[in-house]
């Protein structure tokens, strides 16, 4: 989803009322054994075909646990059968609002109309996501509130509010105090409850210490999915205060914590719209911004140089994107953590100001106690954050900085970073079958020319000679469990309009959870499908897990 | 304040925190000085640093995260240079228990409050008490007084600010980022009460 940055995506917050149709369910999840594909599909020889494919690349594999998801359409196919959704109760409704049928649409992977589809491209005006909080003049009586898709929730242990995706938290103390005696009510009998459903609701709880959160969603995310999205809501939380913030609960149980959270909203808004766009926050994986790798080891080398002195972990970024990543000896930074990270420093506008040195935890690496990091933009896009354990190293650090922007500047880094900027990530179109016609259309900034061609030439190309263009593979995410990394295609031709993007996205998000369900999985092969992309069009996400 | 107890106790007892590697002060025609901004949130310390050293003035409110380092150079009257290294803190509470890792070995302070705003100024108040129990001896302290421009909406006096100022040895001035008003010559007040190093002899 590397062509989505994230103030283009369409998000779950769009302010307009949009009608929701009662949409039929989008993914049929074929998945399961084999056997049970060919039989679930036994009267399409492709699927077949894709299948014994994808596991012969399985066994000639020897790499251990890697993922790849490629979405490939099955043009022969005209009619499917379309199940419905099982029930249309909704959560608004039930609350005593307006009829069901008029909700705020703001997880709207539900569209099926195609006809829209089309103009979705063009609608830039509301695609716009804008940070921090809003909606604030709501709260649980505004009928608009109750309305919304995906309510975030964090509120303390005896009820007191300290987190609201939407309204104003001191209004919802009332709410926050329901949601505390639902679980203490569940704990007193010596459980603890996960999920509730309500209708077409889900509500999530996540019990952390003397931190409560929860998720009320009607967006048909898997149950993981949200458990997952509140990890790392708390884990936000945790890199702003750490987790010694407990210890302010055990003296006063009824602490107001909002205040220490002064400020911090557009942290808070940014990484829940991250949830509807950013395949890190579900694959646990961080994504490389494509560079050549001369560049890219320039840019390792100096930042090795740095992380010998007092430096922990020294990370070049270009907006989510990893330029280069340094740790000391045996410290580890683990990819949450560099999400958490990256989303902190990005929603802040004071960083782009000036540089800065912050206290700044880490959840993953030592939830309990401060680091302290350096910041400094090199311009708009590239960040280098320097982190290290002693508070009085700034200076120093700031002389790391002036050396790192010299090698940078000298060996024409950041030039090179803002190309890539440009170019994009992989696309489709470029990965052709034939290696002697590859080398022509990687991008420039890899260091080879890429030919000359427009857009809808280069599609004619990977139509005739490639595995991408409209006829093949439209789109991929590959995640390599060694590495911790992922990498994935821009979107092409037809994922085209925002609707579809984060429709797919969301095929992903199941997709993964469904592999690492330990109820029913883990699956090594499974395939989906969803027709809504077109009349005449069925598609197979494809995926694959090889261990 | 807030949660103090998220303060690795390593780093409170340690000497030095964020000052120049060496005093750099002890040319008496260049000073370097480290200077320190507090005060509650919301008041405009990073607005009046901006305004000083880069002439902008931005009325979108963006929240400082732990601490900005700015440097501005002035030049005074009498060709003496001053070299100042702001550390723009953050107001918010969670930060509180961190700012001695940023007034520590400070030699001026500017104590901001907003004009509108009573808590602010008692927040100031905190800020002035905090310095003369646990800053540099012979700091220099400025109680600011920023958003002159709203005077319509202001909730305390000037002569507030003056006798509180003079009872604790500060300089008072008030000044508005918006229109910046007096926020030069803060600065250049300030540089003129600097203890100037006594010359080799």
């Amino acid at each position: 989803m590397s062509s989505r940055s994230p103030t283009t995506t369409l998000d779950d917050e769009e302010e307009a009322l949009e009608e929701e149709a009662e949409s039929p369910v989008q993914l049929n999840a074929i998945n399961g054994s084999f056997s049970e594909e060919i039989v679930a599909e036994g009267d399409d020889d492709f699927v077949e075909d894709q299948h014994f494919e994808s596991n012969s690349k399985a066994e000639s594999s020897g790499v251990n646990e890697e993922i790849s998801y490629t979405w490939r359409n099955v043009p022969e196919i005209d009619e499917v059968e379309r199940p419905l959704s099982p029930g249309s109760s909704g959560y608004a409704g039930e609350m005593g609002s307006t009829s069901g049928g008029d909700e705020i649409n703001d997880d709207d992977e539900d569209n099926s109309d195609i006809r829209e589809v089309e103009f979705d491209g063009v609608s830039g005006s509301q695609s716009q996501w804008v940070s921090g909080k809003r909606h604030a003049d709501e709260d649980d009586a505004s009928v608009s509130w109750r309305k919304r898709k995906k309510h975030f929730f964090i509120l303390s242990h005896s009820g007191k509010p300290i987190y609201s995706r939407y309204g104003d938290e001191h209004k919802l103390a009332g709410f926050s105090a329901t949601l505390q005696a639902i679980i203490s009510f569940v704990e007193n009998g010596g459980d603890r409850v996960n999920l509730v459903r309500a209708g077409k609701h889900q509500v999530v709880f996540l019990v952390k210490g003397p931190i409560y959160l929860v998720c009320i969603s009607c967006t048909e995310e898997p149950y993981e999915s949200l458990k997952g999205q509140l990890e790392l809501l708390h884990g936000q939380m945790i890199l702003i205060l750490t987790k010694s913030v407990n210890r302010c609960f055990e003296k006063n149980p009824k602490f107001d914590m909002t205040s220490l959270l002064g400020g911090t909203d557009a942290v808070f808004s940014s990484l829940i719209h991250s949830f509807s766009w950013n395949p890190a926050t579900f694959l646990h994986a961080y994504s490389c911004l494509p560079l050549a790798c001369a560049t890219r080891q320039a840019a390792a080398s100096i930042l090795q140089d740095v992380a010998g002195s007092g430096v922990l972990f020294a990370l070049l970024m270009c907006k989510h994107k990893v330029i280069s990543l340094v740790s000391a000896q045996k410290a580890s930074l683990h990819p949450d953590d560099i999400l958490l990270l990256s989303n902190f420093i990005m929603s802040s506008e004071s960083f782009r100001t000036s540089e800065s040195f912050s206290p700044i935890c880490l959840p993953r690496y030592n939830p309990m106690a401060f680091l302290y990091a350096y910041v400094h933009y090199f311009d708009i896009d590239t960040y280098l954050i320097l982190l290290t354990t002693s508070s009085d190293a700034f200076y120093h650090l700031k002389d790391c900085r002036i050396r790192i922007e010299s090698v940078l500047l000298n060996s024409n880094v950041l030039s090179e970073v803002q190309r890539s900027l440009v170019d994009g990530g992989m696309h489709i179109e470029d990965l052709l079958v034939e290696p002697t016609s590859r080398a022509g259309a990687v991008s420039s900034h890899l260091g080879q020319p890429r030919p000359g061609v427009s857009a809808p030439g280069r599609m004619a190309d990977g139509f005739v000679g490639g595995i991408g263009g409209p006829a093949g593979l439209w789109h991929f995410i590959y995640r390599s469990i060694y590495l911790d990394q992922y990498v994935s295609s821009e979107f092409s031709s037809p994922i085209n309009s925002l609707r579809q993007q984060k429709r797919l996205y969301r095929a992903y998000q199941k997709l993964y959870s469904s592999m690492h369900d330990k109820g029913i999985g883990p699956h090594k092969t499974q395939f989906r499908r969803d027709e809504n992309y077109g009349r005449s069009f069925l598609f197979y996400p494809v995926a694959l897990r090889m261990n | 304040m807030g949660c103090s107890s998220s303060v690795p106790d390593r780093s409170a007892g340690r000497l030095g925190g964020v000052n120049p590697d060496n005093g750099g002060a002890n040319d008496p025609k260049n000073l370097r000085v480290k200077l320190v901004l507090l005060g509650d949130s919301g008041v405009g310390k990073s607005c009046i640093v901006l305004r000083f050293v880069r002439g902008q003035f931005d009325p979108t409110s963006k929240v400082t995260i732990g601490a900005s380092f700015l440097s501005q150079t002035i030049a005074l009257q009498d060709s003496t240079t001053v070299k100042f290294e702001i550390w723009d803190t953050a107001g918010q509470e969670r930060y509180a228990a961190l700012a001695p890792l940023y007034y520590r070995g400070a030699a001026v302070a500017i104590i901001a409050y907003d004009i509108t705003s009573p808590e602010s100024f008692h927040k100031a108040q905190y800020w002035v008490k905090e310095l003369q129990k646990h800053g540099s001896p012979d700091i220099v302290m400025a109680l600011v007084g920023n958003k002159a421009d709203l005077n319509e909406q202001r909730e305390v006096q000037t002569q507030d600010g003056i006798d509180y100022a003079e009872k604790n040895g500060m300089f008072f001035i008030e000044t508005s980022a918006k229109t910046a008003d007096n926020i030069n010559q803060l600065f250049e007040e300030i540089a003129k009460r600097l203890p100037r190093p006594t010359p080799p002899s």
